[in-house]
Protein backbone atom coordinates (compact mmCIF):
# COMPACT_ATOMS: atom_id res chain seq x y z
CA UNK A 1 0.00 0.00 0.00
CA UNK A 2 0.64 3.61 0.64
CA UNK A 3 4.15 5.26 1.53
CA UNK A 4 5.40 2.64 3.83
CA UNK A 5 3.84 4.24 6.69
CA UNK A 6 2.61 -0.11 7.72
CA UNK A 7 5.67 -0.47 10.08
CA UNK A 8 4.53 2.55 11.87
CA UNK A 9 1.18 1.41 12.52
CA UNK A 10 0.59 0.85 16.21
CA UNK A 11 3.67 2.40 17.00
CA UNK A 12 4.12 6.01 18.54
CA UNK A 13 4.77 8.51 16.03
CA UNK A 14 5.42 12.45 15.69
CA UNK A 15 3.01 14.20 13.04
CA UNK A 16 4.22 17.87 12.00
CA UNK A 17 1.55 19.50 10.22
CA UNK A 18 1.73 22.16 7.88
CA UNK A 19 0.16 24.63 10.34
CA UNK A 20 3.61 23.82 12.67
CA UNK A 21 2.18 22.03 15.36
CA UNK A 22 3.35 18.68 16.75
CA UNK A 23 1.13 16.27 18.06
CA UNK A 24 2.18 12.72 19.73
CA UNK A 25 0.50 9.79 19.59
CA UNK A 26 -0.77 6.07 18.47
CA UNK A 27 -0.77 5.36 14.48
CA UNK A 28 -3.61 3.30 14.28
CA UNK A 29 -4.28 3.66 10.63
CA UNK A 30 -3.83 5.46 7.36
CA UNK A 31 -5.12 5.85 3.37
CA UNK A 32 -3.52 6.68 0.37
CA UNK A 33 -3.92 10.61 1.00
CA UNK A 34 -2.12 10.39 4.32
CA UNK A 35 -4.95 10.53 6.06
CA UNK A 36 -3.57 9.29 9.67
CA UNK A 37 -5.89 7.80 12.61
CA UNK A 38 -4.19 9.30 15.71
CA UNK A 39 -4.91 6.90 19.24
CA UNK A 40 -4.21 8.48 22.61
CA UNK A 41 -2.50 11.61 21.39
CA UNK A 42 -1.31 15.14 22.48
CA UNK A 43 0.33 18.15 21.12
CA UNK A 44 3.60 19.47 22.06
CA UNK A 45 3.05 23.32 22.52
CA UNK A 46 6.69 24.54 22.21
CA UNK A 47 7.55 28.07 23.70
CA UNK A 48 11.13 29.89 23.99
CA UNK A 49 9.75 31.53 27.48
CA UNK A 50 8.83 27.98 29.20
CA UNK A 51 9.64 24.22 29.18
CA UNK A 52 6.92 22.06 26.73
CA UNK A 53 3.48 22.02 27.37
CA UNK A 54 1.67 18.79 26.31
CA UNK A 55 -2.12 18.96 26.00
CA UNK A 56 -4.26 15.66 26.23
CA UNK A 57 -6.27 15.53 23.07
CA UNK A 58 -7.29 11.67 22.61
CA UNK A 59 -8.08 10.53 19.20
CA UNK A 60 -8.14 12.03 16.23
CA UNK A 61 -8.38 11.79 12.45
CA UNK A 62 -5.97 14.31 10.93
CA UNK A 63 -6.27 15.04 6.99
CA UNK A 64 -3.04 14.23 4.76
CA UNK A 65 -3.73 17.59 3.07
CA UNK A 66 -1.72 18.68 6.26
CA UNK A 67 0.91 16.23 7.12
CA UNK A 68 4.28 17.55 6.42
CA UNK A 69 6.33 14.97 8.60
CA UNK A 70 5.24 11.32 9.80
CA UNK A 71 8.40 10.17 12.25
CA UNK A 72 8.64 7.24 14.45
CA UNK A 73 9.10 7.97 17.85
CA UNK A 74 11.65 5.90 20.04
CA UNK A 75 9.65 5.55 23.44
CA UNK A 76 13.06 5.12 25.75
CA UNK A 77 14.55 8.18 24.34
CA UNK A 78 11.51 10.25 24.12
CA UNK A 79 10.63 8.94 27.59
CA UNK A 80 13.91 10.29 28.52
CA UNK A 81 13.23 14.03 27.70
CA UNK A 82 12.61 16.18 30.50
CA UNK A 83 9.93 18.46 28.41
CA UNK A 84 9.24 21.03 31.29
CA UNK A 85 12.99 22.07 30.90
CA UNK A 86 13.04 22.16 27.07
CA UNK A 87 13.05 25.73 25.36
CA UNK A 88 12.08 25.69 21.61
CA UNK A 89 10.79 28.49 19.10
CA UNK A 90 7.27 27.13 17.94
CA UNK A 91 7.36 25.61 14.32
CA UNK A 92 5.88 28.36 11.82
CA UNK A 93 3.41 27.76 9.25
CA UNK A 94 4.16 25.81 6.23
CA UNK A 95 3.08 28.76 3.54
CA UNK A 96 0.88 27.45 0.09
CA UNK B 1 -27.53 -22.57 -15.42
CA UNK B 2 -30.53 -20.54 -14.57
CA UNK B 3 -30.04 -20.15 -11.32
CA UNK B 4 -26.54 -18.72 -11.99
CA UNK B 5 -27.80 -16.68 -13.84
CA UNK B 6 -30.13 -15.44 -11.39
CA UNK B 7 -26.97 -15.22 -8.91
CA UNK B 8 -25.73 -12.78 -11.01
CA UNK B 9 -28.59 -9.89 -11.59
CA UNK B 10 -28.76 -10.47 -7.93
CA UNK B 11 -25.33 -9.81 -7.22
CA UNK B 12 -25.30 -6.72 -9.95
CA UNK B 13 -28.61 -5.51 -8.18
CA UNK B 14 -27.07 -5.02 -5.21
CA UNK B 15 -23.74 -3.78 -6.73
CA UNK B 16 -25.64 -1.20 -9.00
CA UNK B 17 -27.58 -0.13 -5.46
CA UNK B 18 -24.31 -0.07 -3.78
CA UNK B 19 -23.25 2.16 -6.40
CA UNK B 20 -26.40 4.30 -6.26
CA UNK B 21 -25.57 4.98 -2.49
CA UNK B 22 -22.21 6.16 -3.19
CA UNK B 23 -22.93 8.42 -5.69
CA UNK B 24 -25.80 10.34 -4.14
CA UNK B 25 -24.93 13.13 -2.50
CA UNK B 26 -25.17 13.47 1.39
CA UNK B 27 -25.96 16.87 1.06
CA UNK B 28 -29.63 17.06 -0.02
CA UNK B 29 -29.89 20.85 -1.18
CA UNK B 30 -33.40 20.68 -2.08
CA UNK B 31 -34.71 21.19 1.27
CA UNK B 32 -33.01 24.40 1.02
CA UNK B 33 -34.74 25.54 -1.95
CA UNK B 34 -36.47 29.34 -1.45
CA UNK B 35 -35.06 29.53 1.91
CA UNK B 36 -31.77 31.54 3.16
CA UNK B 37 -28.31 29.29 3.15
CA UNK B 38 -24.80 31.10 4.72
CA UNK B 39 -22.33 29.91 2.25
CA UNK B 40 -18.52 30.48 3.06
CA UNK B 41 -16.14 30.12 0.58
CA UNK B 42 -12.44 29.27 0.11
CA UNK B 43 -10.02 32.36 1.16
CA UNK B 44 -12.45 33.59 3.69
CA UNK B 45 -15.40 35.41 1.79
CA UNK B 46 -18.97 34.68 3.65
CA UNK B 47 -22.34 35.40 1.69
CA UNK B 48 -25.88 34.52 2.25
CA UNK B 49 -28.84 34.43 0.05
CA UNK B 50 -31.86 32.37 -1.18
CA UNK B 51 -30.96 29.76 -2.89
CA UNK B 52 -32.73 29.43 -6.58
CA UNK B 53 -30.96 26.76 -7.90
CA UNK B 54 -27.76 24.27 -7.80
CA UNK B 55 -26.25 21.43 -9.22
CA UNK B 56 -24.57 18.05 -7.73
CA UNK B 57 -21.02 19.76 -7.93
CA UNK B 58 -22.13 22.77 -5.70
CA UNK B 59 -22.66 25.21 -7.88
CA UNK B 60 -25.47 27.40 -6.34
CA UNK B 61 -27.63 30.57 -7.58
CA UNK B 62 -28.22 32.64 -4.76
CA UNK B 63 -30.85 35.87 -4.49
CA UNK B 64 -30.79 38.76 -2.57
CA UNK B 65 -27.22 37.41 -1.61
CA UNK B 66 -25.56 39.66 1.24
CA UNK B 67 -21.70 39.41 1.44
CA UNK B 68 -20.35 39.95 4.80
CA UNK B 69 -17.19 42.20 4.47
CA UNK B 70 -14.26 41.60 6.06
CA UNK B 71 -11.16 43.37 7.83
CA UNK B 72 -9.22 45.15 5.08
CA UNK B 73 -5.64 43.48 6.76
CA UNK B 74 -7.41 39.88 7.83
CA UNK B 75 -8.87 37.85 5.20
CA UNK B 76 -10.51 35.78 7.83
CA UNK B 77 -12.02 38.64 10.25
CA UNK B 78 -15.33 39.57 9.23
CA UNK B 79 -16.33 43.25 10.29
CA UNK B 80 -20.17 44.89 10.82
CA UNK B 81 -20.29 45.85 6.66
CA UNK B 82 -21.89 44.05 4.37
CA UNK B 83 -22.59 44.44 0.86
CA UNK B 84 -25.54 43.79 -1.69
CA UNK B 85 -24.55 41.28 -4.32
CA UNK B 86 -28.06 40.63 -5.70
CA UNK B 87 -28.57 37.38 -7.99
CA UNK B 88 -24.97 35.28 -8.14
CA UNK B 89 -23.68 32.23 -9.20
CA UNK B 90 -21.33 30.28 -6.81
CA UNK B 91 -18.82 28.63 -8.05
CA UNK B 92 -18.98 24.82 -6.24
CA UNK B 93 -15.23 24.33 -6.27
CA UNK B 94 -15.01 26.97 -4.03
CA UNK B 95 -17.62 26.31 -1.12
CA UNK B 96 -16.51 25.00 2.02
CA UNK B 97 -19.39 24.96 3.87
CA UNK B 98 -22.99 25.74 4.23
CA UNK B 99 -25.66 25.91 7.03
CA UNK B 100 -29.65 27.42 7.33
CA UNK B 101 -29.27 30.65 7.96
CA UNK B 102 -32.49 30.07 9.90
CA UNK B 103 -31.11 29.13 13.32
CA UNK B 104 -28.11 30.37 13.09
CA UNK B 105 -27.10 33.25 15.81
CA UNK B 106 -23.71 34.78 17.13
CA UNK B 107 -23.73 33.19 21.17
CA UNK B 108 -21.33 33.99 23.86
CA UNK B 109 -18.48 31.77 24.84
CA UNK B 110 -20.64 28.61 25.25
CA UNK B 111 -17.07 26.58 26.83
CA UNK B 112 -16.65 29.04 29.63
CA UNK B 113 -19.05 27.49 31.95
CA UNK B 114 -17.68 23.74 31.29
CA UNK B 115 -13.95 25.18 31.94
CA UNK B 116 -14.99 25.94 35.45
CA UNK C 1 -8.02 1.01 9.34
CA UNK C 2 -8.60 2.82 7.42
CA UNK C 3 -9.61 6.58 8.60
CA UNK C 4 -12.73 6.89 6.57
CA UNK C 5 -13.80 3.70 8.34
CA UNK C 6 -13.35 5.34 11.76
CA UNK C 7 -15.32 8.34 10.23
CA UNK C 8 -18.09 6.03 9.27
CA UNK C 9 -18.29 4.78 12.63
CA UNK C 10 -18.10 8.26 13.72
CA UNK C 11 -21.88 8.53 13.08
CA UNK C 12 -24.03 9.90 15.49
CA UNK C 13 -20.99 10.90 17.56
CA UNK C 14 -19.79 14.11 19.01
CA UNK C 15 -16.51 15.72 17.46
CA UNK C 16 -14.61 18.55 16.77
CA UNK C 17 -13.73 19.77 13.36
CA UNK C 18 -11.05 22.19 12.96
CA UNK C 19 -10.72 23.73 9.21
CA UNK C 20 -7.47 24.64 7.25
CA UNK C 21 -8.91 28.33 7.96
CA UNK C 22 -8.82 27.73 11.52
CA UNK C 23 -12.23 27.97 12.36
CA UNK C 24 -13.64 24.78 14.81
CA UNK C 25 -17.19 23.20 14.78
CA UNK C 26 -18.32 21.29 17.19
CA UNK C 27 -21.40 18.73 16.76
CA UNK C 28 -22.68 15.63 15.93
CA UNK C 29 -21.94 13.74 12.80
CA UNK C 30 -24.95 13.10 10.80
CA UNK C 31 -23.18 11.97 7.83
CA UNK C 32 -20.37 11.53 5.27
CA UNK C 33 -19.11 10.15 2.30
CA UNK C 34 -15.57 9.28 0.41
CA UNK C 35 -14.53 12.80 0.21
CA UNK C 36 -15.04 13.89 3.84
CA UNK C 37 -17.53 15.95 3.50
CA UNK C 38 -19.65 15.53 6.25
CA UNK C 39 -22.65 16.81 8.15
CA UNK C 40 -23.20 18.01 11.10
CA UNK C 41 -26.12 19.06 13.49
CA UNK C 42 -26.54 21.06 17.22
CA UNK C 43 -22.82 22.79 15.82
CA UNK C 44 -21.29 25.68 17.23
CA UNK C 45 -18.65 27.10 15.80
CA UNK C 46 -15.88 29.26 16.92
CA UNK C 47 -13.85 31.49 14.92
CA UNK C 48 -9.89 31.50 14.32
CA UNK C 49 -8.90 33.16 17.40
CA UNK C 50 -11.45 31.78 19.55
CA UNK C 51 -13.52 35.24 19.84
CA UNK C 52 -16.67 34.86 18.45
CA UNK C 53 -19.06 31.99 18.74
CA UNK C 54 -22.00 30.86 16.42
CA UNK C 55 -25.01 28.11 16.69
CA UNK C 56 -26.20 26.42 13.71
CA UNK C 57 -28.72 23.74 13.82
CA UNK C 58 -26.58 22.25 11.11
CA UNK C 59 -24.10 22.57 8.35
CA UNK C 60 -22.17 20.78 5.55
CA UNK C 61 -18.51 21.28 5.23
CA UNK C 62 -16.46 20.09 2.31
CA UNK C 63 -13.92 17.16 3.26
CA UNK C 64 -10.96 19.39 1.17
CA UNK C 65 -11.19 21.87 4.28
CA UNK C 66 -10.67 19.57 6.85
CA UNK C 67 -7.62 20.44 8.93
CA UNK C 68 -8.20 17.42 12.01
CA UNK C 69 -11.38 15.87 13.13
CA UNK C 70 -11.02 14.67 16.99
CA UNK C 71 -13.15 11.64 17.85
CA UNK C 72 -14.31 10.32 21.23
CA UNK C 73 -12.08 7.39 22.21
CA UNK C 74 -14.76 4.62 22.45
CA UNK C 75 -15.03 4.98 18.79
CA UNK C 76 -12.07 3.27 17.56
CA UNK C 77 -13.15 -0.07 19.21
CA UNK C 78 -16.60 -0.25 17.56
CA UNK C 79 -14.76 -0.28 13.79
CA UNK C 80 -13.48 -2.96 15.47
CA UNK C 81 -16.35 -4.93 15.43
CA UNK C 82 -18.48 -3.24 12.73
CA UNK C 83 -15.62 -4.29 10.18
CA UNK C 84 -15.31 -8.05 11.73
CA UNK C 85 -19.33 -8.42 11.24
CA UNK C 86 -19.49 -6.56 8.09
CA UNK C 87 -16.62 -9.13 6.92
CA UNK C 88 -18.05 -12.10 8.11
CA UNK C 89 -21.48 -11.26 6.23
CA UNK C 90 -19.59 -10.70 3.17
CA UNK C 91 -17.76 -14.16 3.11
CA UNK C 92 -20.65 -15.93 4.16
CA UNK C 93 -22.74 -14.34 0.91
CA UNK C 94 -20.25 -13.90 -1.60
CA UNK C 95 -17.59 -17.03 -0.55
CA UNK C 96 -14.27 -15.83 -2.54
CA UNK C 97 -15.62 -12.95 -4.48
CA UNK C 98 -15.52 -10.54 -1.19
CA UNK C 99 -11.63 -10.09 -0.87
CA UNK C 100 -11.54 -8.98 -4.79
CA UNK C 101 -14.19 -6.95 -4.49
CA UNK C 102 -12.69 -5.21 -1.33
CA UNK C 103 -9.29 -4.71 -3.52
CA UNK C 104 -11.45 -2.92 -6.05
CA UNK C 105 -13.05 -0.89 -3.71
CA UNK C 106 -11.18 2.23 -3.02
CA UNK C 107 -11.94 3.10 0.27
CA UNK C 108 -13.15 -0.99 1.52
CA UNK C 109 -13.17 -1.42 5.28
CA UNK C 110 -11.33 -4.59 6.63
CA UNK C 111 -7.67 -5.05 6.70
CA UNK C 112 -7.43 -5.90 10.41
CA UNK C 113 -5.16 -8.35 10.51
CA UNK C 114 -2.11 -6.90 12.81
CA UNK C 115 -4.81 -4.84 14.92
CA UNK C 116 -3.94 -5.92 18.92
CA UNK C 117 -7.12 -6.69 21.24
CA UNK C 118 -6.39 -3.47 22.90
CA UNK C 119 -8.63 -1.88 25.74
CA UNK C 120 -8.56 1.54 26.02
CA UNK C 121 -8.28 3.50 28.40
CA UNK C 122 -11.03 6.18 29.05
CA UNK C 123 -8.97 8.72 30.98
CA UNK C 124 -9.32 11.23 28.01
CA UNK C 125 -12.33 11.21 27.09
CA UNK C 126 -13.57 13.94 30.11
CA UNK C 127 -10.96 16.41 28.19
CA UNK C 128 -12.92 15.74 25.09
CA UNK C 129 -16.57 16.41 26.68
CA UNK C 130 -15.51 19.90 28.02
CA UNK C 131 -14.85 20.52 24.97
CA UNK C 132 -11.47 22.46 25.68
CA UNK C 133 -10.36 24.05 22.47
CA UNK C 134 -6.50 22.16 21.37
CA UNK C 135 -5.59 25.81 19.82
CA UNK C 136 -5.38 29.08 21.86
Amino acid sequence: MAAGLDSFVNHTVSIITSDGRNFIGTLKGYDQTINLILDESHERVYSTTTGVEQVMLGLHIIRGDNVALVGQVDEDIDNRLNLANMKAEPLNPVTH
Amino acid sequence: MASNDDKRKASNASQDQKEKKRKESILDLSKYLEKTIRVKFAGGREASGILKGYDPLLNLVLDNTLEYLRDTDDPYKLTEDTRELGLVVCRGTSVVLICPMDGMESIPNPFISQDQ
Amino acid sequence: MLPLSLLRTAQNHPMLVELKNGETYNGHLVSCDNWMNINLREVICTSRDGDKFWRMPECYIRGSTIKYLRIPDEVIDMVKEETLVKNKQMRDQKGGRGGQNQRNRPAARGNFGNRPNKPQGGGQQKLFQKNKMPKQ
